[in-house]
């Protein structure tokens, strides 16, 4: 298996988990814990995609919200708490990426010429 | 405490007089931002040359002897008025798939294709139709093929997947392509050298592994980069089929 196929792998059982997670929690998961999401059914398969991504957050908010440990008051302080360190983060990362890639982009190699190293060795038909 | 006299914006009201200017030059700065970062990045990549899908030429069938290189091929017999005998179509299929599976048990069989012409310079390939409306057997004994051998030689260049480089994405090629590239490949789409310079009046060949294999894990790594390697060369028609020594494959510096 060459490093492609290993990569593709990872993401189809990344897929495959998410899935997994995807159809007990959007049969009967979401009822629980949603109240506004009882009776409605239309929207959920737009919410595959988002679950076949952050499976595990969802698991983990599922347990968190199902055991009753969850404050409310607590549900957004961390996100909110580091939107900060994102709004930083983010630009830095997107000019690194950029002059990253132009860095090891290579040049064209017009002036290589193919060789001919040797005649070939019989005619087949 | 909040200060009364500190103007605050609120979206759906009217802006405060002292933020205006400020919000007038950050919106313009910031449009002007993205339109000069666009262009510059823009502006670091070569223009695609003309190529894709020619649904302008409509379904094209045609019969001809299927050859696998391993990646299928087929050696037209019997053409049409956009595709003469003598010509050598690489196959594949929808999305990011080839056809392996479908050729294999027509090797050396006289079969009838039918799909649409993809299509970049010199170089072109047919996405089959799905089923046996693609790709099915044809009555009658296939006429013997020939096949050239041209000898041992070192190329520089490129390995990309056949389709992406005929035009299905653009510009096809490059380190930015290299993951859609990698998916075609997994999934048996023909792989195609780009060459620096012509070699038999040709700058792209069909590339496969060493004795007719496919292409070898090492070249994955590769795909997309530009790299000198050795092989034998052979002519199939009117195209070429370079059997990579995976040994000899060396990243070119700069």
């Amino acid at each position: 298996m060459n490093q492609a196929e290993l990569i593709l792998f990872i993401v189809k059982l990344w897929g495959a988990a998410g899935a997994l997670v995807a159809i007990p929690f959007l049969i009967f998961g979401i009822d629980r814990l949603d109240e506004d999401a009882r009776g409605a059914y239309v929207f959920r398969p737009l919410l595959v995609p988002g679950i076949l991504l952050i499976w595990p957050l969802i698991l983990w908010r599922w347990y968190i919200l199902a055991d009753g440990k969850d404050e409310w008051s607590h549900r957004y302080r961390p996100r909110r708490h580091n939107h900060q360190w994102f709004a930083m983060i983010m630009p830095v990362a997107i000019i690194v990426i950029i002059v990253a890639g132009l860095s090891v982009r290579q040049s064209w190699p017009a002036d290589i010429l193919p060789e001919r190293l040797a005649p070939p060795a019989e005619v087949s038909e | 405490m909040s200060d009364k006299n500190n103007p605050f914006f609120v979206g759906y009201l009217p802006v405060p007089g002292p933020l205006r200017r400020f919000l007038l030059l950050a919106s313009v700065l910031v449009v002007a931002t993205f339109l000069l970062t666009g262009l510059l990045i823009g502006s670091t990549q070569d223009e695609p040359p003309a190529s894709g899908f020619r649904f302008d030429y409509g379904r094209q069938t045609v019969t001809g002897v299927i050859e696998l290189t391993p990646y299928p091929l087929l050696r037209v017999t019997q053409g049409n008025d956009l595709i003469k005998p003598g010509k050598t179509l690489m196959l594949t299929s929808g999305g990011k798939a080839g056809v392996d599976m479908r050729a294999m048990g027509l090797e050396g069989q006289l079969a009838t294709v039918s799909g649409i012409i993809l299509q970049r310079g010199t170089i072109d390939m047919m996405q089959l139709r799905g089923g046996r409306q693609g790709l099915a057997a044809a009555e009658g004994d296939p006429p013997e093929m020939v096949t050239e051998q041209l000898g041992r030689w070192k190329v520089a260049g490129e390995i990309c997947d056949g389709k992406c480089l005929n035009g299905a994405m653009r510009p096809g090629r490059g380190l930015a392509h290299k993951a859609c590239a990698n998916l075609c490949l997994l999934g048996d789409v023909p792989p195609v050298f780009v060459s620096t310079q012509p070699i038999e009046g040709s700058d792209f060949m069909l590339i496969t592994g060493p004795d007719g294999t496919r292409l070898p894990d090492a070249a994955y790594n590769y795909i997309g980069q530009f790299i000198s390697l050795e092989g034998d060369l052979e002519r199939r028609g009117d195209i070429l089929v370079l059997r990579m020594d995976t040994t000899t494959m060396e990243l070119i510096d700069g």
